[in-house]
């Protein structure tokens, strides 16, 4: 127990997340490097964004969580309001309301109800009678459906649907009853057609007629994910050797720097890359399971299992649409992928897990 | 507060659905790394195919077609660079203004403007290049230089013309070469491997493919094999760098049988007028000349043509692209008196002593119809080779009254007759070796006994290419085998022709051959005059074809007003006798007299090969 050792000025600290996400980072660095064509600009303007990331995820993970149990409903207030003023205040870049500009760094605010959201949930349902009663169940949706209205409103679907899915995380850890969930699902599947047609925006109806069939139109939607296999593909076990891909450096594959990273990662370090990239992955999923099954309360293991989740969601949703398992959706894969906002959440999402994970009680709850 | 079996409850159903839902991660992980196997390992090789198509672009390399010698090495056909005003289209975005400045200082006739315009939207669509105006001078040249930084989509370079420094010699033998159908040049690519696409010209009419003659024929062997330029290309189809070359394969060198010299001198004797010159190496059986007349540029259609100069020459009523060496038909006339005579003596109907009374016409039995020879009054009594050197018609018109038409054309068929004697002459006619069959199918008459009286004397249905008179003549000097022409040096593999009778003696050869010998040495022969033109001896047999038959030279001279109708004038020889080397046909057309008009052309072009 460090608290015990260090009375006065204890550090919380967890050393198997901590090296497997610096290391993620570092590697993430040098991928970025080859995937921006080797523009140092980009790959020093990220390695700020893991320092600090770093840095914020050490300092996240000193307070002892019943802070972030008692701030929960602050921060998720907070972070709704900062994506109301961007739904207001916001330029629209392509069409859509997502990014507040705030000089130096441009914020994604839904990406922190993503993370406010199933904290505060988590301790919402930390007084509640176990497993979670029907009213309670509602009052959980109607906070996550407002949630889910607003994002989809800037509009921004894919986050929309990742945030909602981290509340039901939640709830399903509560014990949400399985006849809710059947009878959901059961409604979900007979409204399909109903929201295919009212709320399935065009483009994205396209995407997932493109998912069925790529090679429908090779040139044209189907472009991205034909060359992303063929980048894959043709890494085979080896690779074809760092910045040696030539689908990523002669522009075959899009979204080198975000979205199709995996592609170039693939391409250049071949099945071996991919099977230590996804090593790593898994100790750091394998390790949430382990500090959420010795979480010291129930607000801190609804919490642990719910981030986790988030983060295997948006890493399985990432490699399932590069390798076309499932249609492009936009998603990063976590702690690689350029990116502000999504790559911070990460470290910010770590840091509180971190620091449920390391701080006990000596009577456990 | 809650209980410590609450506490139990939560923590069972919260670790049993982290477990759930990790299983079910579990599951997609497998998934996932069984879809990256299967991308990686299964179908690496197609992915890896896939990426390097991505990668690569190649362009076409054309190849230079062979050259095309003589027989003693002189260049008949040849490759001749000049240098070309080439543009880039796909650079270019108004080609009327382009044009334009360039020729504020460099004259564009105007077909090459329209040419130019016409083009250029296809050749802009790849990195294809448009030759503007070929072979400037060095003054345009000069010109352009210094004006280059004004024009960067435009370059000089070296282009080849497909050219003959004798263009109008060879033109039916050699034939021309031509712009060819994408599904053609598709299919000689497919056969090399390759697909049609960008190609780097060598030649500045683009793909040319042999059209007509020996270039149609050895087209194969003289185009080469296309070689490649492999380019790495970006996304966008931007050529980054050239990382492989493959070299073309130029086309194969190839020595004709042909004969400049001889070739020269028959074009020359010609004189333009319509007719057809063969000669034959009786050895090998090798065409040393082929002479159709009149004659065209090869380098004018090889190189791009005016319409107007291209109409002119299809509309030209002397037919200058007609094949006449090895398309034309012309009855043999009296040029076949020998092969009848030897029909006479294989089948015993006449021998060497043989005589008739020729009283200058020959009367059918059946109907009383009159046949006329040449000479009123006729030859008197004459035998086989004095019929031979006086050219008797009365007594072949008898011998043939006296043959069995069916053994008289299987004999005449062995002469090359009725069949394609030439194993690799551009679309060669067959003539025509008629037979009652034939009448009955094409004439719907049946056969009559004069029909056999004018075959007597090769006139009638009879008819013969140029090709096929040299053939016999050929085959009459090798006493009766002869393998088949050739345009090559050293064909291998050619089928002969063998005379397989055993009633013809090589004593009945060299009778033939002196009887023939006879037609200008004899002081009665057809060709008499001949005899001081040449140092040595030559087996011939002349022939006159009347185009319309007429009963005395009263008619005839009405006839012969007519240019087109008067009779065409043929000569078959060999020499030098006794050993001949060489077997020549001349036919020109309404020359009148084959022994005073052909004889004279045919012993010039025997003599520039014999005299040397």
């Amino acid at each position: 127990m460090k608290q015990a050792s260090f009375k006065r000025f204890s550090i919380y600290f967890d050393q198997h997340l901590f090296i497997a996400i610096t290391l993620l980072s570092v590697m993430g660095l040098f991928f970025l490097f080859s995937a921006s064509q080797g523009n140092m600009t980009t790959v020093i303007k990220q390695a700020v964004f893991v320092v600090f990331g770093l840095c914020l995820m050490f300092a996240l993970s000193q307070p002892d969580p019943d802070i972030y149990k008692i701030l929960s409903l602050s921060f998720l207030i907070a972070s709704l309001a900062l994506v109301v003023i961007t739904i207001i205040f916001a330029k629209e870049i392509n069409g859509a309301k997502r990014w507040l500009d705030l000089g130096v760094f441009t914020l994604q605010p839904s990406e922190l109800v993503k993370i406010a959201l199933p904290i505060y949930l988590a301790s919402y349902l930390f007084e509640k009678p176990i497993p979670i009663d029907i009213k309670n169940t509602f009052k959980s949706l109607i906070i996550i459906g407002t949630c889910f209205l607003l994002i989809a409103s800037q509009p921004d679907l894919g986050t929309s649907l990742v945030v909602s899915m981290a509340g039901v995380y939640i709830l399903f850890f509560a014990g949400l009853s399985w006849k809710f969930i059947g009878s959901s699902f059961l409604i979900f599947l007979i409204s399909l057609p109903f929201l295919w047609n009212n709320f399935v925006q065009p483009f994205q109806q396209q995407r997932i007629q493109t998912f069925l069939d790529p090679s429908a139109d090779p040139f044209g939607s189907g472009w991205n994910i034909t060359q992303s296999k063929i980048a894959i593909g043709s890494g085979g076990i080896s690779g074809k050797g760092y910045t040696d891909g030539s689908q990523s450096h002669l522009d075959f594959l899009p979204e080198t720097e975000t979205d199709f990273i995996f592609a170039v990662i693939a391409e250049e370090f071949g099945f071996i890359g991919v099977c230590v990239l996804l090593t790593l992955y898994l100790f750091i999923l394998l390790r949430c399971i382990y500090l959420a099954f010795n979480a010291r309360d129930r607000f801190c293991r609804l919490s642990i299992g719910g981030l986790s989740l988030i983060f295997a969601s948006t890493l399985f949703i990432n490699l399932g649409m590069v390798t076309g398992l499932i249609p492009v959706v936009g998603m990063p894969l976590p702690f690689i992928s350029k990116g502000g906002s999504s790559l911070l959440s990460f470290y910010i999402a770590f840091g509180i897990i971190i620091s449920m994970a390391s701080h006990k009680k000596l009577m456990q709850r | 507060m809650i209980d410590i079996e609450d506490r139990y409850i939560e923590k069972r159903i919260f670790k049993s659905r982290l477990i759930l839902i990790y299983i079910f991660f579990g599951f997609l992980f497998s998934l996932f790394i069984y879809r990256t196997y299967t991308l990686q390992v299964y179908s690496f090789s197609s992915y890896e195919l896939a990426s390097i198509e991505n990668k690569t672009r190649s362009v076409l390399v054309q190849p230079a077609r062979g050259v095309i010698y003589d027989r003693n090495g002189n260049i008949l056909v040849n490759n001749v660079p000049s240098y070309d005003l080439i543009i880039q289209p796909s650079q270019i975005s108004n080609i009327d203004n382009y044009l334009d400045s360039l020729s504020k200082f460099i004259y564009i006739p105007k077909k090459d403007i329209d040419y130019v315009k016409e083009q250029f939207k296809s050749k802009s669509t790849y990195n294809r290049e448009l030759t503007v105006k070929r072979a400037l001078s060095n003054e345009e040249i000069a010109k352009f230089e210094v004006r280059r930084f004004m024009f960067p989509e435009a370059l000089i370079d070296e282009r080849y013309s497909r050219a003959s420094q004798y263009p109008k010699l060879f033109s039916h033998a050699l034939g021309f070469v031509g712009g060819v159908e994408n599904e053609d040049i598709e299919k000689i690519l497919f056969n090399q491997g390759k697909k049609i696409g960008e190609t780097v010209f060598k030649y500045a009419n683009g793909y040319l493919i042999g059209k007509t003659g020996f270039e149609n024929t050895y087209d194969a062997e003289l185009r080469g094999v296309f070689g490649e330029k492999i380019y790495e290309v970006d996304a966008k189809g931007r050529f980054l760098e050239q990382v492989d070359f493959i070299e073309p394969i130029k086309g194969k060198d190839i020595i004709t049988s042909l004969d400049l010299k001889s070739q020269k001198v028959a074009y020359e004797a010609m004189e333009g007028r319509k007719g057809a010159v063969v000669v034959v190496e009786i050895e090998t059986g090798s065409i040393v000349t082929y002479l159709s007349s009149p004659s065209f540029s090869i380098n004018e259609i090889s190189n791009g043509i005016s319409n107007s100069n291209f109409k002119k020459l299809i509309q030209d009523t002397n037919k200058p692209f007609f094949d006449r060496a090895s398309q034309g038909r012309y009855s043999p006339a009296s040029t076949i008196k020998p092969a009848i005579g030897l029909y006479g003596l294989e089948n015993n109907i006449i021998d060497w002593d043989f005589i008739i009374n020729d009283p200058g016409f020959f009367v059918l039995p059946e109907d009383q119809r009159i046949y006329r020879g040449w000479k009123k009054g006729g030859h008197g009594n004459i035998n086989l080779e004095n019929a031979i050197i006086e050219s008797s018609n009365t007594f072949f018109f008898s011998l043939a009254y006296e043959s069995n038409i069916d053994d008289l054309i299987d004999h005449l068929s062995m002469f090359g007759f009725g069949k394609n004697v030439c194993m690799d002459c551009f679309n060669p006619d067959k003539g025509l070796l008629p037979s009652p069959s034939w009448k009955m199918n094409n004439l719907n008459f049946g056969w009559f006994k004069g029909d056999s009286v004018n075959l007597g004397v090769g006139q009638g249905y009879l008819s013969a290419t140029p090709i096929q008179l040299a053939f016999y003549g050929a085959f009459l000097s090798n006493k009766g085998s002869l393998e088949k022409l050739s345009l090559l040096d050293n064909f291998l593999e050619k089928d002969s022709l063998e005379f397989p009778s055993l009633n013809i003696t090589d004593q009945d050869w060299v009778r033939l051959h002196d009887s023939m010998i006879g037609v200008i040495e004899s002081p009665r022969g057809t060709a008499k005059r001949l005899k001081n033109l040449k140092s040595y001896k030559i087996a011939a047999k002349s022939g006159t074809v009347e185009l319309v038959s007429s009963d005395s030279k009263e008619d005839y001279e009405l006839i012969r007003q007519d240019l087109n109708k008067r009779d065409h004038a043929i000569m078959v020889a060999f020499g030098p006798m006794p050993n001949p080397k060489y077997a020549i046909s001349v036919v020109i057309e309404n020359a009148e007299s084959g022994g005073s008009v052909a004889g004279p052309v045919a012993v010039k072009v025997l003599n520039s090969l014999i005299d040397k």
